[in-house]
């Protein structure tokens, strides 16, 4: 047990890596057997992820589970993992996730079953090892990793534009990680330098961020930037962000449930624990770069919720609206108060649970009828009503409906983001009406209506192994809707370190002297920035 | 304070009660038959109503001001600490229940309508597909609504807010085999929507600015441990941080005001609700008439202590309340449709509730919006009993001669018609009287609030008319139903006479508990609510009414019951003396009537701007994806490389080559020993050698000129 | 011991130690030419046998002087290596890295030639015993440190590459090859040499540790003077042109395409492999020991050289459809990443280009591996499209090409990736940030490139072509090549550590 008890992140890290090594000795026609393989180490993976979960300490806002060992000495290279309240939860997210996208492609995938897979369990270690390693040159060697994996499952199983969506996705976010590579090896040097010559210098990533914040602001900003368009893309803002439709459309259901769910969350979690604490110190400049960042996220809300409003592809139009989500996720992120933080961590894991769930409700579709387009369905509830019931709950957890997961991230982003700004939440609140008409409009397109076509007319209801998949997302949609504390718990402590580090005036700013006129007062008092509207 | 019963303490168990009818439905309903579907659904709102008279009653016994009741089951959003007006607050919002006059009002309505239109809708919905689908959905909005009346916070009070709006989508598009039906679930959504983002951002200004969204610390047990809207407001003030009409109460107030106009159909967001009336009729009377439409009107009064401090805002909502009150009305008096008819009059009622807040009346307000929920839900179901016994014919011109084959449901709309067109001794009369009496006396101190007194005596007028014109339609003059439908027309079954009865009952008697101001005394209703209603004390400026004497007052009701007379008289001439006449009066005015016939056209008017508009951006943003960023970003960059590529190809290719061909045939020409060398390309690529050796020497050349000169 | 034989132990000990393995392989390249006549045409494959001893013997040799070099570094940390015949040669941590990659590559491309000749029926004596000078050759231009002596090195090397390119007699691609590279290497040389001459005028010395002593103080004296000096820049560039021929970087890369495409595919592996990273040897021992000074006034010549070779390989070798011209462009790049190692010229820099040169030869050899499998009777096999369905074909050949290709586009877990790092690494040290940024976005089009070959292999349907087989040699030679290749991408620190010893740390 005292692999559990003292590597109990190095197990999580590898148990689906054990499996893909498993599979290797698998012969190729056993296609059952690759499935059984499969599904044990996906539930396997979760399983031993549960301990994270329960024996987190809560209310710590420091790194546990650490795990150091020696990798590159003369590089000062090292195997460090570890988490704190964030990456548990995104880790959490991620086992569970890939447990589901692996259960359901169980009748999905039919062709090349090994290889299917041992590439899903390779990606399920480089996702959670991004979210784990505590060491840039780790962090980095798991990034690039992941996107070998992630390009075959797109360009072998993917559908027609496979071809093309698999190598747009890998180039982009090539283009982007990069760049991110020259910004960690310059952070890198610049601690190397200030050490005794010959000493190597380290990759730690709280070694580093902490000697970061000594730099000079020049420095800083390269650095910013340096990182921004790796994340930027991953995430992705608004102009990075073409790659996603065609990678979510063409990429098997599981795929995108992955892509969605988990992928798109490490250009948010880089951005929270890299690219803030690099925000020059100065605050003029430093409101600058936060402005950019923030109109960013505003645009990428409301566009990609009037995108959503054109599509005829229902995974595009899902696609789309995931651009309007992270949108309100980076929104929170720079709006650098508590509240938006956490709202934004809590709605990285929302956006998980209900665009995952929304994408293997297409998956349902799609083994049914082999189509996306929305003109093909419609009537659904009629013959499916189980089915309808499960979709209406988790599209109105995507558009922010009190009681499920949505509406508390929403809201507690808002809540950040106002006291910053008015302006800000006024515009982001526009995506939230947008949202609820290209869900709506979704919903009754598929499932209201009379049945138009023939085909739909004896679809059947949803399959026990289905259930399996859905139910989950949906409970945890309605936890945390209606009981979020838990989660609020362990966020509160490392995000209100990361406020503390990068904001460090919003502790002291609260009142409204009685000079002032309140709006102003309020907003102004409690910005980072000098002068937020 | 003496420790509270049973029913106090259990408060949290009213809302639980539908849910658990609602979960029940959804899991095991379709396998369940109709008695055990009543059974829950209708037994679990009984059990609702029971533990709310409970509760009520011992919240009654105690004096006034402790009639305070709040529980905090648990914080539910606690996002961490923020700034606010009153310092860094750690925000977090409860899941609690308050119960407080107000909310007793509003609970008692909720609850005991509510069990009335489900033992109608036993009857009604008897032979529709998809019985517990309905029951659960009602029973989900009960539970929603509940939530909302008794939520001690703002942002539990939005849950409610939306879940109610969710229940509304569901239940109006519940034939959702009919696209105008989903189509009007869809518009009811929208619209309510968009007010909520308003009310959302209203939500959000009151925690930044208060550091809290608890109403109030009243009825805690220890309220010094907690901070409420109120109290803060209070300090606030108290220290002049904040003085009346400060821009910040303003902006508040009317954010707030956007969802409220969202939710209870004011203008411009009203237009929702008449399409609403694809839903099943019950739900048209719980929701779209008695309850969840006045949600607006009761967030607002909840909101009071805000409102008095924001005179600018009141005059906004007393605007939009006497506009919306006598648009509406015109619109009502031209509809054919039996339910639009009473959808439009709901939205101009509701108009007058609005007024009434507007003027500093909310206790008015507030009691209108309970007597109209009776009469209204009345109307409404004796409406639903009219379309049932016709099988599902709406349309008022093939009615006429009811009463003589459905009189028990001719005599209960006979009630709530007087009852709404305001003719004392009913309970419309003593509610609107309120309402115009209390603008009047703010005329006094100012003049533009004569106008609105103008403007709501003559809405009364044109309500008397419009209701009466239904009334004499459908019951009276000469049956213009279709021979063959003539045959089975029957009286609808006792599950919904008998509730019709009682609304009916309590559409004469709720209106006397105003009955003292008769006599010039303050309204005992009046003083049940001024502890929920009374605000802060501010030295700097409060809403004031005049007090006239009781001449006035008289002089008053006798106008409004004029008017209602008025109203009266007209629709009998028009629809019983002389049915041709009405007729004509169309054909004489034929642009006023294609108007109004056509609501003034404001759904075209909003296509064209809004909902349109937005189509064409949102496609040509999907197109700026696909060519500018793709197109010429990506790709294009692509494209560029791979032009690139095939230049560097080419030019290896065809230059190199090229000139191989051309030295190729001069040292051929020259002599033979050279050819056995012409296998190609060497010469070229020795000749790109030496260009590639100049430029490296020429990128130095500088320092060989320096040289050069250097030397002599 | 018997007296006859003192001096003879006493000479190996001393002189012939530092030219040992040098000696071992040319034995063993006579021995195979005699040999080879006692052999029936179907025993010839014993020659790849005895050649694959000369090299086991060869770097026993090399073992030797590692060991005997350590010895001294204890005892006299001030002398940078083993002198030898007058210092003509040295052995220091530099040759003997240096030496022991020339050594594996000469066995690895053994190791996949014995197959491929047969296919080709060309298995000859000769054709070993030409690799085996060839390494011979390699090993002094790491070791020599005598301008005759690494001239002579370089000409043995690049005279038996000019033959092997050419074996395939009956290969008209193969001849013209040949003459191409023999007549443009000949010029090429010429011009090396003629900055070696500049270099002996200038300081009356051949030996490179006297020159580079020579050259500093002369640079420090005359740009004290506020002149250039001119002779020096002549020097450097002619040797560097000279130099950039052999390693193919633009704009002298023209051969190096019809090269590798002409000559016989190991041998295409042994020349981009083999001769380049012998070539690089001389550049680094010659542009730091020597023009290290003046460093200041290269560092832009080949920083520009490196750039256009970056961008003319990568754009190029974006439409190939030839995967040996495809790699051949491709090395153009990767010899545009080693040299900006050269521009940043200090220790991490250095590093960084032996780190590179280690990890290029492994992952390119690999590449070229799998392109030998291809070849088969009546299939030449160099095609893209002869990829098709490589991975139904045979799965493993398909996955150790895509370990290839991600090594070679730099993507982690690979050595690839780490040998790029230090490149990079040495640039942002020595502030080339713009270099940097865009040696590091060539990555992109790059990976294109290289995964238009992995998709042919894995998502293409499987053409008509037959089932590679795959000789024990060629398994070892893969297994070898791909071990490396992960091994040095998963835990590089034996590499690093290696890398550093060559710099004498």
């Amino acid at each position: 047990m005292a692999l559990f008890s003292h590597h109990l992140l190095g197990v999580i890290l590898f148990t689906p890596l054990l499996g893909a090594v498993v599979m290797l000795f698998v012969p190729r026609e056993a296609t059952t057997v690759h499935r059984l393989v499969g599904n044990l180490f996906g539930v396997l993976g979760f399983l031993v992820s549960l301990p994270l979960m329960l024996h987190f300490p809560t209310g710590s806002g420091a790194y546990e589970f650490r795990e150091v060992a020696d990798w590159i000495p003369s590089i000062g290279a090292k195997y460090s993992l570890g988490v704190d309240g964030i990456s548990m939860l995104l880790v959490m997210l991620t086992t569970l996730l890939g447990m589901l996208a692996i259960t359901s492609s169980w009748g999905a995938i039919q062709q090349r079953t090994k290889e299917y897979y041992i590439l899903m369990l390779l990606l399920q270690t480089g996702m959670i090892g991004v979210f784990v390693s505590l060491d840039f040159f780790l962090f980095y060697v798991f990034w690039e990793v992941m996107l070998v994996p992630m390009y075959f499952l797109i360009g072998v199983w993917g559908s027609d534009r496979r071809l093309y969506a698999a190598i747009k996705f890998f180039l982009y976010t090539l283009a982007g990680s990069v760049i991110m590579l020259l910004a960690i090896l310059a952070l890198y040097f610049n601690y190397a330098k200030t050490l005794a010559p010959h000493i190597p210098g380290t990759f730690d990533i709280p070694t580093l961020l902490a000697a970061a914040q000594g730099f000079p602001d020049s420095l800083k900003i390269w650095l910013f930037w340096g990182f921004f368009f790796a994340f930027a893309i991953k995430v992705p803002m608004f102009p990075f962000h073409t790659w996603l439709p065609d990678a979510h459309t063409e990429a098997p259901t599981a795929g995108s449930v992955i892509l969605a769910g988990v992928l798109l969350k490490m250009g948010t979690y880089g951005f929270l624990r890299f690219s803030l604490p690099l925000l020059p110190s100065d605050p003029a400049l430093r409101g600058k770069i936060v402005h950019i960042l923030i109109a960013l996220s505003l645009i990428g809300i409301i566009y990609g919720a009037v995108v959503c409003l054109m599509q005829k592809d229902m995974k595009r139009l899902i696609a789309y609206s995931s651009v309007s989500h992270l949108g309100f996720c980076t929104l929170g992120i720079f709006a650098l108060t508590p509240n938006g933080l956490s709202g934004s961590v809590l709605q990285q894991i929302n956006h998980g649970i209900s665009t995952g769930a929304l994408f293997l409700i297409v998956g349902v579709l799609y083994e049914r009828r082999h189509t996306r387009l929305i003109s093909e369905f419609g009537g659904l509830a009629t013959p499916m009503p189980n089915f309808a019931a499960i979709y209406l709950i988790i599209s109105l957890s995507s558009l922010g409906m009190p009681l499920l997961n949505g509406f508390i991230g929403e809201f507690t982003i808002l809540q950040g983001a106002f006291v910053v700004s008015k302006a800000w939440a006024a515009w982001a609140s526009l995506g939230i009406v947008l949202g609820a008409a290209y869900l709506l409009w979704l919903y009754q397109r598929t499932m209201f209506g009379p049945i138009t076509h023939a085909a739909n007319q004896g679809l059947p209801d949803l399959s026990p192994r289905e259930y399996v998949v859905l139910v989950p997302l949906v409970v945890l949609a309605f936890w945390i809707g209606i009981y979020p504390k838990p989660f609020f718990d362990y966020i509160e402590k490392p995000v209100q370190r990361i406020v503390r580090q990068v904001n460090p005036t919003f502790y002291q700013s609260a009142g409204l002297p009685s000079s002032t006129s309140p709006i102003t007062a309020t907003s102004s008092t409690a910005s980072p920035i000098s002068g937020a509207k | 304070m003496n420790a509270p019963g049973y029913f106090l303490t259990h408060l949290w168990l009213i809302p639980l009660f539908p849910l658990a009818g609602a979960v029940t439905m959804f899991f095991i309903g379709r396998h369940l038959p109709k008695s055990a579907v009543n059974f829950f659904c209708v037994g679990s709102v009984l059990l609702s109503f029971l533990h709310a008279l409970g509760a009520v009653l011992s919240l009654f016994v105690l004096p006034p001001n402790q009639r305070f009741y709040q529980q905090i089951l648990y914080q539910w959003v606690t996002p961490g600490p923020m700034p606010s007006a009153v310092g860094m607050v750690n925000f977090a919002a409860d899941w609690g229940h308050l119960l407080d006059p107000l909310s007793c009002v509003m609970v008692i309505v909720v609850t005991g309508v509510g069990f009335l239109i489900h033992i109608y809708s036993m009857g009604y919905m008897a032979h529709e597909g998809g019985y517990y689908r309905f029951f659960g959905y009602m029973n989900l909005f009960m539970f929603s609504m509940l939530t909302l009346v008794l939520a001690n916070n703002l942002v539990l009070l939005f849950v409610g807010w939306e879940g109610v709006g969710l229940c509304s989508y569901l239940l109006i598009g519940f034939y959702f085999l009919k696209k105008s039906a989903s189509d009007a679930g869809k518009k009811a959504f929208m619209v309510n929507r968009i007010g909520d983002a308003g009310f959302l951002l209203g939500i959000l200004l009151v925690s930044a600015t208060f550091g809290t969204v608890r109403f109030t610390a009243n009825g805690l047990a220890n309220p010094a441990a907690f901070n409420g809207i109120v109290e803060t407001l209070g300090r606030l003030v108290m220290q002049h941080q904040l003085n009346y009409g400060a821009p910040l109460f303003t902006t508040i107030a009317l954010l707030l005001f956007v969802g409220a106009a969202g939710k209870s159909a004011q203008i411009p967001l009203y237009v929702w609700l008449p399409d609403a009336m694809e839903g099943p009729t019950p739900v048209s009377a719980l929701i779209h008439a008695a309850t969840m439409v006045t949600a607006g009107v009761y967030m607002v009064a909840r909101m009071s202590a805000i409102y008095q401090l924001a005179p600018l805002a009141m005059d906004v909502v007393a605007i939009v309340g006497a506009a919306t009150a006598i648009f509406a009305a015109t619109m009502a008096v031209v509809q054919t449709d039996i339910k639009k008819v009473l959808a439009y009059s709901t939205v101009s009622q509701l108009g007058y509730m609005f007024l009434a807040l507007g003027v500093g009346a909310f206790a008015a307000g507030i009691f209108h919006l309970m007597t109209h929920a009776f009469f209204k839900a009345l109307l409404f179901l004796g409406a639903g009993s009219v379309i049932h016994s016709l099988g599902g014919e709406q349309d008022v011109r093939k009615m006429g001669a009811l009463r003589y084959t459905i009189p028990a449901t001719w005599i209960t709309f006979w009630i709530g018609t007087v009852a709404i067109a305001g003719i004392p001794p009913f309970s419309g009369f003593f509610s609107k009287d309120e309402i115009l009496g209390h603008a009047f006396n703010r005329a006094a101190m100012l003049d533009r609030y004569l106008f609105l007194w103008a403007v709501g005596l003559i809405t009364a007028g044109l309500t008397a008319l419009y209701m009466f014109r239904l009334l004499f339609e459908i019951f009276h003059g000469m049956s213009r139903i279709p021979v063959e439908a003539e045959g089975h027309i029957h009286e609808s079954p006792k599950t919904m006479t008998v509730p019709l009865a009682i609304l009916a009952f309590f559409s004469i008697v709720s209106g006397w508990l105003a009955l003292p101001v008769l006599w010039g005394e303050e309204s005992p209703f009046e003083r049940f609510l001024e502890p929920s209603l009374h605000g802060v004390e501010t030295d700097t400026g409060k809403i004031f009414f005049a007090h006239h004497g009781m001449l006035v007052e008289l002089a008053l009701m006798a106008a409004s019951i004029a008017f209602a007379l008025l109203g009266l008289w007209l629709a009998r001439k028009l629809y019983v003396e002389n049915p041709k006449l009405h007729a004509r009066l169309a054909a004489s005015w034929p642009r006023l009537h294609r108007l109004l016939l056509h609501k003034y056209y404001v759904d075209e008017i909003y296509d064209a701007l809004f909902v349109n508009r937005v189509k064409d951006l949102s496609t040509a943003l999907g197109l700026f994806d696909s060519k500018v960023i793709d197109g010429l970003g990506v790709d294009g960059s692509g494209w560029l490389t791979r032009a690139f590529s095939r230049i560097s190809m080419w030019w290896d290719k065809w230059v190199v080559d090229g000139l191989v061909n051309l030295l190729g045939w001069v040292p051929k020409s020259l002599s033979m020993p050279v050819r056995m060398f012409q296998t190609g390309v060497f010469s070229t690529y020795a000749v790109f050698i030496l260009i590639g050796l100049a430029v490296l020497l020429g990128y130095y050349g500088r320092h060989v000129q320096t040289f050069v000169r250097s030397l002599h | 011991m018997h007296p006859l034989l003192d001096p003879l132990s006493s000479y190996l000990n001393g002189d012939g130690l530092t030219v040992m393995p040098e000696m071992e392989l040319l034995l063993f390249a006579l021995g195979i030419l005699i040999f080879d006549f006692l052999l029936e045409r179907k025993e010839k494959w014993m020659n790849a046998s005895l050649a694959f001893f000369g090299v086991a013997a060869s770097s026993v040799g090399l073992f030797r002087q590692a060991v005997r070099f350590n010895a001294q570094r204890e005892g006299r940390p001030d002398l940078p290596g083993l002198f030898g015949f007058q210092s003509a040669v040295v052995v220091d941590g530099f040759s003997l890295v240096f030496a022991s990659i020339f050594l594996a590559a000469t066995g690895l491309v053994i190791l996949l030639a014995v197959r491929y000749l047969e296919i080709e029926r060309e298995q000859e004596g000769e054709f070993y015993a030409l690799m085996l000078l060839a390494c011979s050759g390699m090993m002094f231009m790491a070791s020599g440190s005598d301008l005759i002596v690494l001239f002579l090195g370089l000409e043995t090397m690049t005279l038996s590459l000019y033959v092997l390119t050419g074996y395939l007699r009956r290969e008209k691609r193969s001849n013209e090859a040949a003459l191409k590279y023999m007549l443009l290497g000949g010029f090429s040389t010429g011009i090396l040499a003629y900055g070696f001459s500049i270099l002996y005028g200038l300081t009356g010395s051949t030996n490179i540790w006297e020159i580079g002593n020579i050259l500093d103080r002369r640079f420090q004296f005359v740009t004290s003077r506020g002149m250039n000096d001119w002779l020096v820049i002549l020097a450097f560039v002619t040797v560097a042109a000279g130099l950039f021929f052999k390693v193919a970087a633009v704009p002298f890369h023209q051969w190096a395409p019809d090269v590798y495409e002409g000559a016989p595919t190991p041998i295409a592996a042994y020349v981009s492999v083999g001769s380049k990273t012998a070539s690089f040897a001389l550049l680094v021992r010659l542009f730091i020991w020597v023009f290290g000074g003046s460093q200041p006034m290269w560092q832009y010549m080949i920083g520009g050289v490196a750039i256009a070779s970056l961008t003319w390989g990568n754009l190029a070798a974006l439409t190939q459809s030839n995967i040996k011209r495809l790699l051949a462009y491709s090395s153009i790049s990767h010899v545009g990443y080693i040299l900006l190692g050269l521009v940043a010229a200090n220790e991490t820099g250095v590093a960084g280009i032996l780190y590179y040169l280690v990890a290029y030869a492994f992952m390119t050899i690999g590449a070229f591996a799998i392109v030998v499998l291809l070849r088969q009777r009546g299939l030449i096999g160099d095609e893209i499209d002869d990829l098709d369905g490589l991975y139904q074909r045979s799965p493993a050949a398909a996955v150790l090409l895509l370990i290839f290709m991600l090594s070679l586009a730099g993507i982690p877990p690979t050595a690839g990736f780490m040998g790029k790092y230090f490149i990079f690494l040495s640039l942002i040290e020595t502030h080339h940030t713009v270099l940097a940024v865009f040696a590091a976005l060539y990555i992109v089009p790059a990976l294109y490139y290289y995964f238009r070959i992995v998709v042919h292999a894995w998502l293409q349907k499987p053409g008509e072509a037959p089932m590679p087989q795959m000789s024990n040699a060629q398994a070892v030679a893969l297994g070898i090549t791909v071990f490396v290749t992960l091994a040095a991408g998963l835990y590089p620190e034996p590499f690093t550590r290696l890398a550093h010893y060559a710099l004498g740390q």
